[in-house]
């Protein structure tokens, strides 16, 4: 039998089963037969000989009684019915053979003699052998010998093989073709099953079903490889979904490492959102803890059709219950499957705009709520329980993520400051270094001018002859001489260090205002013009007392400072302008008001600058401001329990109005008409190490009837003062200068303090005035003074002191 | 012994003696053993008995041509239980009943009357030449080329109450009509 190869192994095998099975039966069942008939044939053929056999006996009976050998002759040619016997003969009681069967046979073929015993049959290899008694009656006539051949037999099995043969093939040939069509009712379902598990093994796909064909088992089996299909299908789905999540959840992380902005997350988080699990509404809003409100911050970029119609926009504030609030604070997620059945206004909202399930997510970082992720679906009850998980672990991310950002942020925050901190220390110690340089500098222009000073102020009092116009020169050498002190005063201020501690002091505005211009005019008068720009300067200052109580040199700071912005402020030019005014109180209890404005026509600012432009660091003039400046003026404001108010409008200008309240009490001009003071004659020991300013302070003293000894450095004053001491003429005061080569001013006082401690001390400097801001007044020092010395100045110290120690006035006459 | 065994060295004697071509068998030895076979093949009345102690009678009428021969042959044989004895009648007056009656050539004078008194009375008349008269035996022994033939006249043997079997008929010559079975 052929098979076809392409035929699938499972149908073979069937067939191959049926046809085995059906030929192991047929053979099995034909050998039986088969055994059975072999068997039963040699009885069969035993008991027909046996009966022809005895039929011929019993017929032969009377030939032999009566030894008639042809009748015998013709009884055995009856065995001629059966062609298969060979051979017959009858042999009488004497064993003799007395006929034969066939008549002509060879005498050979037969056994010469029989005897009378010995009957049976015997089978022998091709033949049947029949010996028989032939009696009548009880009387024993003789033997018939009987063969036959075993032909029958064999021609019975070659027909019973002939038949078997066909019947195999017949058998085998139906159970082919019938096994062939049958199988098909097995096979054909396990085939379509290994197709189609085949087909989806190669394309994936889990969606297609196999049918059912009526057979039980196999339908089971269809049953169960589709049940097995479908779960692998939901599996594949949720697979597909968690990925999908992980997707997610990775462009996330990649956000916070590349962006670190929570607005940029949230940007990632809700396209990424919309694409792995869609939405018809999400949103992240912020939570106020101070004030208890949400206010919409980011909206998915898939929900802004949404967002407009349901008016909830970046910047909307979100109304929720109190309980569901303090639910997100718990961390808790919190899922509305309808949100028709809830009467809160937002789900209200959305319920309205066929947004059926909700679910919001708390953004938690620290166990602080800074925020909720809202998400919203169309229809009811859409959020799965894996959904809602998914969100949860969602915000948790964001939140982390947020978190993270802000962290980010304040760090770089942190970091800026650091920068312009150490940006501004390096700038203070440029300062500083320039303040010592400028000190020194004040100090050598103060003694080279203090002998001109001097001896001017002392020819305009004591020289009644000059001309008009030696006169007139003096005083405009006295005018610029105290020009330059100014200035040099006015630089030493400048640069000097700032004070730690508030010290008030009752100050003009409109003064401050004067110097401030002053000060500053270099950079409203002159830069411009170098540049062609033209900037008008316009004062309005009231005619009423502007006193305040204030660190003057804070205030100067400040107007300086806001004289700067509005220059700035006024690129092409303009007009600055200053007013002052008071404002008399509605009431008795309060106090007056000072405001000072200062106004430009520059470019203003919008309202975000306005909003930050007093936050340290913030500056819109780039690498050339430090972002300090309107800093330093509020935080004076601040420290002064003043106000500020700034009226601004791009394009414009802008006007800074600081409001301070008026100094209580009189104005007094300080009344220092100076009573013309009788000098007393003193004693003055006189230490310099400059011997202009020896020369022309001596004069000066001198000329006042003093007694003035001068000792050229420190260490020659404190032994002139020692030697003067024990005798009968000590020094009643002694002058000395701060800045000397070894032994300086404050070791001379020390020592005048050591040899005498009630003579007192007055002490000359170029850094006067700063030694007494600082609070600096060396010990054993009484009195300090500027340089150049003003002689009125120096007599009214002189004669303070002086009072202290009487005794030692000095002799008149004895100056030199 | 067998009395088969006996019939056989009997006729293996005859057979000897005629191989051996000194003297063929007797004639009468041949029928002597014959005159045993027809016990065998024919059927007495159950009158032809008085019980079965009754002999089965053989008689010899006229001289008995057998000599010793029919005595060997039926010594010790039965027929149906009944012993086998041989009588001799020397004349007709002498017949006395009997199953078997064998007339001697030599007593066929009387035979025609012998036969007509025992016809009826269940006898199996046997001879080996023709009876003059009306009357013949029931079965004649011809001698032909040497070989004993049996000649059976059924009517008589009907006439007597005998039944024969056919087996014997078959190879003999049968006179008379055979009834339809």
């Amino acid at each position: 039998m052929t098979m076809n190869t392409k035929v699938p192994a499972i149908r073979r095998q069937l067939i191959q089963m049926v046809l085995l099975t059906s030929g192991a039966v047929l053979l099995l069942t034909v050998t039986c037969l088969f055994a059975y008939d072999f068997l039963t044939f040699r009885q069969t053929s035993q008991r027909q000989l046996d009966t022809l056999g005895r039929a011929i006996a019993a017929n032969s009976t009377a030939a032999l009684a009566f030894n008639n050998s042809d009748d015998a002759q013709t009884v055995l040619a009856a065995f001629e019915v059966d062609p298969h016997i060979t051979h017959a003969a009858l042999y009488r009681l004497d064993g003799v053979r007395f006929a034969v069967y066939p008549s002509n046979a060879a005498a050979g073929e037969f056994p010469a003699q029989l005897k009378a015993d010995g009957t049976g049959f015997r089978f022998g290899r091709s033949d049947l052998v029949g010996i028989l008694p032939v009696t009548e009656g009880q009387r024993r006539m003789g033997t018939l010998f009987v063969q036959s051949d075993l032909g029958a037999i064999y021609d019975r099995m070659r027909l019973y093989a002939g038949i078997v043969a066909l019947v195999v093939c017949a058998s085998g040939l139906l159970a082919y073709f019938l096994s062939r069509r049958l199988q098909q009712r097995i096979s054909g379902p396990i085939l379509a099953l290994a197709e189609m598990a085949n087909a989806i093994s190669t394309r994936h796909d889990y969606s297609v079903r196999a049918s059912n064909v009526g057979a039980f088992e196999l339908d089971q089996l269809t049953d169960a490889f589709n049940h097995m299909l479908g779960t692998i299908q939901s599996s594949e789905a949720r697979l597909h979904v968690q990925l999908g999540h992980l997707n997610l959840l990775q462009h996330i992380t990649h956000a916070i490492g590349d962006s670190q902005d929570l607005a940029s997350i949230a940007q990632v988080e809700g396209v990424g959102e919309q694409r792995s699990m869609p939405l018809q509404y999400a949103c992240i809003a912020r939570y106020d803890a101070t004030v208890g409100t949400l206010t919409v911050s980011t909206v998915g970029a898939a929900s802004q059709a949404h967002s407009e119609r349901l008016a909830l926009q970046p910047g909307t504030a979100i109304v929720l219950d109190d309980s569901v609030i303090a639910a997100c604070v718990k961390g808790q997620l919190i899922h509305e499957p309808d949100t028709r059945r809830v009467a809160l206004p937002l789900l209200q909202r959305l319920a309205a705009h066929d947004l059926g399930s909700l679910v919001i997510a708390p953004l938690v970082a620290e166990r602080t709520l800074f925020g909720v992720l809202i998400a919203a679906r169309g229809e009811v009850g859409a959020f799965t329980s894996a959904d809602c998980e998914f969100l949860k672990q969602l915000s948790e991310h964001v939140a982390l993520a947020a978190r993270q950002a802000e962290l980010n942020s304040a760090l770089q925050l942190a970091y800026d400051d650091l920068r312009r901190s150490q940006q501004t220390t390096m700038q203070q110690e440029r300062l500083r270094a320039l303040g010592q340089i400028a000190s020194g500098i004040a100090h050598d222009i103060n003694n080279a001018i203090s002998p001109v000073s001097l001896y001017t102020e002392s020819l305009l009092e004591r020289e009644p002859n000059l001309s008009e116009r030696a006169r007139n020169y003096l005083t405009t050498i006295q005018r610029a001489i105290g020009d330059v002190a100014g200035t040099v005063a006015r630089m030493r201020e400048f640069y000097r260090q700032r004070e730690p501690q508030l010290s008030l002091s009752r100050v003009d505005l409109n003064v401050t205002v004067q110097q401030a211009l002053q000060l500053t005019q270099a950079r409203w008068s002159d830069m411009p013009q170098q540049k062609g720009i033209m900037i008008e300067v316009r004062t309005d200052l009231a005619q009423v007392p502007t006193e305040v109580m204030v660190a003057e040199g804070e205030m100067r700071d400040a107007l300086t400072n806001l004289i700067f912005n509005a220059v700035d402020a006024m690129p092409e030019g303009g007009t600055l302008t200053i007013r002052t005014r008071r404002v008399e109180p509605s009431s008795a209890d309060e106090p007056a008001r000072i405001y000072i404005e200062i106004g430009d026509t520059g470019i203003g600012m919008d309202e975000a600058t306005q909003r930050r432009c007093l936050e340290p660091f913030f500056t819109t003039k780039g690498e050339r401001g430090s972002g300090l400046g309107l800093a330093m003026v509020y935080g004076m404001i601040t420290r002064h329990s003043a106000e500020l108010q700034l009226d601004s409008t791009p394009g414009r200008g802008s006007t800074f109005r600081l409001i301070f309240n008026a100094a209580g009490g009189l104005t007094v001009e300080p009344a220092f008409a100076t009573p013309a003071i009788e000098p007393q004659p003193l004693r003055i020991l006189l230490v310099d190490d400059d011997p202009l300013l020896i020369a022309s302070l001596q004069e000066v003293l001198l000329g006042d009837g003093h007694d003035v000894t001068a000792a050229n450095g420190g260490q020659a004053g404190i032994d002139a003062f020692v030697a003067a001491s024990g005798t009968a003429q000590p020094f009643a005061i002694v002058v000395t200068d701060l800045g000397m080569p070894y032994v300086d001013g404050r070791r001379v006082a020390a020592a005048v303090k050591a040899a005498c401690a009630t003579t007192p001390v007055i002490l000359l400097t170029g850094w006067g005035q700063r030694l007494v801001s600082e609070g600096d007044i060396p010990p054993h020092v009484d009195r300090v003074l500027n340089k150049p010395p003003r002689l009125v100045d120096l007599r009214a110290a002189l004669n303070d002191l002086a009072v202290t120690a009487p005794l030692k006035r000095a002799q008149p006459g004895r100056s030199r | 012994m067998p009395k088969f065994v006996r019939h056989a060295g009997l006729l293996f004697a005859l057979l000897l003696a005629t191989a051996a071509g000194a003297t063929a068998p007797d004639e009468y030895q041949v029928e002597a053993v014959f005159l045993l076979h027809f016990t065998q093949f024919v059927e007495w009345p159950a009158q032809a008995f008085g019980d079965a102690h009754t002999p089965f009678v053989i008689g010899v009428l006229g001289r008995d041509p057998f000599g010793s021969a029919l005595d060997d042959a039926v010594r010790g044989e039965t027929v149906n239980g009944h012993p086998l004895v041989v009588k001799r009648f020397a004349g007709a007056a002498d017949v006395a009943p009997c199953q078997i009656l064998f007339i001697d050539r030599s007593a066929v004078s009387d035979a025609n009357r012998v036969i007509d008194s025992v016809s009826h009375n269940g006898t199996l008349t046997v001879s080996d030449v023709a009876v003059p008269g009306p009357q013949d035996v029931i079965i004649r022994f011809l001698n032909e080329d040497r070989r004993i033939r049996l000649r059976i006249n059924v009517d008589f043997a009907r006439t007597a109450g005998l039944t024969i079997s056919s087996k014997l008929l078959r190879p003999a010559q049968v006179i008379g009509t055979i009834p339809a079975q």
